[in-house]
């Protein structure tokens, strides 16, 4: 299935959780909710509440973070909902860009500069 | 009442030579003879005066007055030196008499010294010469005694020395021959011995050795299945599914650390090697993944040292043993709290436990234990491995290991991981968080905070002994890593607009492509699970948290609320 690389990292990822493994029924995290830092990083956090807040500095999706953070969306929203929970960061919807059936044309750029850049 | 004593009457017989009352004679001896004087003298006188004249008679009577008077006085002192010529011859007859008596007295008392003396003297002469012939005799016994004896004892002794000379050569010869043989008989012994001695070392070697290897598949084994869980976790997305797989991660990860503590003890090379150097909250996060209570232990480090990629695994394993001991040495309610201080010497990391206060006999044991100078597996029993194992991975690292009571009640642990097994933690990189690895400089040296191992996002307070922060790493500057770069090149890259930022806002059209393209990324399904096996490594997580992250787009979140794991805490 994969070869055990030498660049694994050492943490085990119920470590990051504390062994927890599934978030709070009422978490309002889902794969594209966008997440903004609302505080910079203090000294002593988690490497990844960290990195966290480092990344949502700018509004950034969930799924976003997992990728940048390399760890799975579950794990991801668990530390998310932590973060949430002490007011670091807040949470927000997308904009509804379809809502009247025509995508905002920046989006649709947007889509064609990474089609592009693929 | 007591009769009064009668004075003592002096003796009257005695012979006196004191002068008695007599010796001068008393009035009344003399009284007579003046008397017959006086008398006829008065008459003579008055006759005298009554016939003479008128004119003659007043010194007539005054002269023939004082011539009686005269005459009466001559007898007088005649009278009295008569008596006392008559009392002097005597006492002068007496005492003649008693010089006679005194001289008899003194010629018979010299006769009876001379008479004494002489038969004394025959008497001493005559004891003296008994003494001496009896003196001379008895010396002349005692020295025949004395030569019979000695003779007797010589003659003893020159036959005892004989028999013993004899029967000391007859021992000696005995003996010798005894020796011999004895020597011939425990040299066989001893070549013996020896045999069995080389055949239980090379049977102990290869029994070592044996275990070594097994110990070494295991832990491939077991590291293969952790990459294998790892990757599972990153493609399941269902709560479910993670939840089982990460108790299945930490149960694989505990028995990977058994298969360690078997290859240290064989002398095996400790599990795997990590290729960069391993920051100090993965090695502690890392160590608390291989332990059953890791739930209980919570971590208090802003350290940001790193230990070097060839050592992370011993540090690592160490920590865990010693984790490991105090987590099952106290209450199971109990936490146990781990802190970080960096020092001049290394990196200093404190366990403490509020369990079992060792004896000081336990903590010399401990000591001894850790100190990694039994090398031998003599002491080493079924279920204690844990000490040993410390101690032989502390003599291999130069890690320096202490207990002493703790405040919390328990014991305290203090590893310090030395200076040279440290390294710069600027070319340290947190996998999980692909940050800038130079971001985390504001946090202070020897700062004690808390790092939850349950994620608490609310830090308690910093106790910061110097805290500069420089914010200089802006959200823009943040690394991104566009398809097909390994993250070293997104490094370089983020070097290069990190120096000309301006450059970056000029080209925000290509970023905001490239958002979307991280985007599209982490949506995108990965093509097939075979395909895995020739990505690059720094990309496999990647792609499988993407596979995840298009399964978990659709259902909402399980409604259970616990997880696996936490019902399960110290399996």
């Amino acid at each position: 299935m994969s070869r055990p690389g030498r660049d694994d990292a050492p943490d085990r990822l119920y470590t990051l959780t504390g062994g927890r493994s599934r978030s709070a029924p009422d978490t309002p995290f889902d794969l594209v909710t966008l997440v903004v830092a609302e505080c910079d990083p203090v000294p002593g956090m988690q490497s990844e509440h960290t990195a966290i807040l480092r990344l949502c500095a700018r509004p950034t999706a969930v799924v976003e973070v997992a990728a940048e953070l390399g760890l799975p969306v579950s794990i991801t929203r668990i530390l998310l909902s932590d973060l949430l929970a002490a007011g670091r960061v807040s949470a927000r919807h997308p904009r509804k860009a379809v809502h009247n059936g025509i995508p905002d044309p920046d989006i649709l750029e947007q889509v064609l500069v990474g089609l592009r850049n693929l | 009442m007591t009769a009064p004593i009668p004075p003592a009457r002096p003796a009257t017989d005695r012979p006196s030579l004191a002068p008695s009352r007599g010796d001068r004679p008393g009035l009344r001896a003399v009284a007579p003879a003046v008397i017959a004087t006086a008398v006829p003298a008065a008459l003579a006188v008055v006759a005298t005066v009554a016939l003479a004249d008128g004119t003659a008679r007043a010194p007539l009577a005054w002269g023939l007055g004082a011539a009686a008077l005269l005459l009466c006085a001559a007898v007088a002192a005649a009278s009295r030196a008569t008596v006392t010529a008559r009392l002097l011859r005597r006492r002068l007859d007496s005492v003649t008499n008693d010089t006679g008596r005194l001289l008899q007295e003194r010629a018979r008392l010299t006769g009876e010294t001379s008479r004494e003396r002489t038969r004394l003297t025959d008497e001493f002469a005559a004891e003296r010469t008994r003494l001496t012939e009896e003196f001379a005799a008895e010396r002349a016994r005692l020295t025949e005694e004395f030569a019979v004896e000695r003779t007797l004892l010589t003659d003893g002794f020159a036959a005892e020395r004989t028999l013993l000379d004899e029967r000391n050569t007859r021992d000696t010869a005995r003996l010798t021959t005894e020796l011999a043989q004895e020597r011939a008989r425990l040299g066989t012994q001893n070549a013996r011995q020896a045999a069995e001695l080389r055949r239980a070392r090379s049977d102990r070697a290869a029994a070592v050795s044996a275990a070594a290897n097994a110990a070494g598949r295991m832990q491939a084994l077991a590291t293969g299945m952790l990459a294998d869980l790892r990757a599972m976790e990153d493609k399941h997305s269902d709560e479910e599914v993670l939840a089982d797989l990460l108790h299945l991660d930490h149960r694989t990860a505990q028995a990977g650390r058994l298969a360690d503590s078997v290859a240290v003890l064989a002398g095996a090379r400790s599990g795997r090697r990590w290729a960069r150097p391993i920051v100090m909250e993965s090695i502690l996060r890392g160590a608390m993944g291989r332990i059953a209570g890791y739930q209980r232990v919570r971590v208090h480090s802003a350290s940001e040292a790193a230990v070097a990629g060839h050592a992370a695994e011993g540090v690592m394993h160490a920590l865990a043993e010693i984790l490991d001991n105090a987590a099952n040495f106290s209450p199971p309610t109990a936490e146990v709290h781990v802190y970080v201080e960096e020092v001049p010497a290394g990196v200093i990391v404190s366990v403490e436990d509020s369990g079992l206060v060792m004896g000081e006999v336990q903590l010399r044991r401990a000591e001894s234990a850790v100190s990694g100078e039994g090398a031998d597996l003599g002491g080493l029993s079924g279920t204690r491995l844990g000490l040993a194992v410390v101690g032989r991975l502390a003599r291999k690292y130069g890690l320096r290991v202490s207990f002493r009571p703790s405040a919390r009640g328990g014991t305290g642990v203090l590893v310090l991981v030395p200076q040279d097994i440290l390294s710069d933690s600027s070319g340290a990189e947190t996998p999980v968080a692909p940050e800038p690895p130079a971001l985390p400089a504001p946090e202070p040296r020897e700062t004690h905070s808390a790092t939850r191992a349950l994620p608490d996002p609310e830090p308690e307070p910093v106790r910061a002994h110097e805290f500069a922060s420089h914010d200089d790493e802006s959200a823009g500057n943040l690394p991104k890593r566009s398809r097909g770069r390994t993250l070293a090149e997104a490094e370089r890259g983020r070097s290069r607009t990190a120096a000309a930022p301006e450059a970056r806002s000029d080209a925000d059209d290509k970023y905001r492509g490239a958002r979307f393209g991280s985007f599209r990324q982490a949506v995108r399904r990965t093509p097939s699970d075979g395909a895995g096996d020739d990505t690059p490594p720094g990309d496999a997580p990647r792609e499988r948290a993407h596979t995840g992250s298009a399964q978990d787009s659709g259902p909402e979140p399980s409604p259970h609320a616990t997880s696996h794991l936490e019902g399960d805490p110290t399996s």
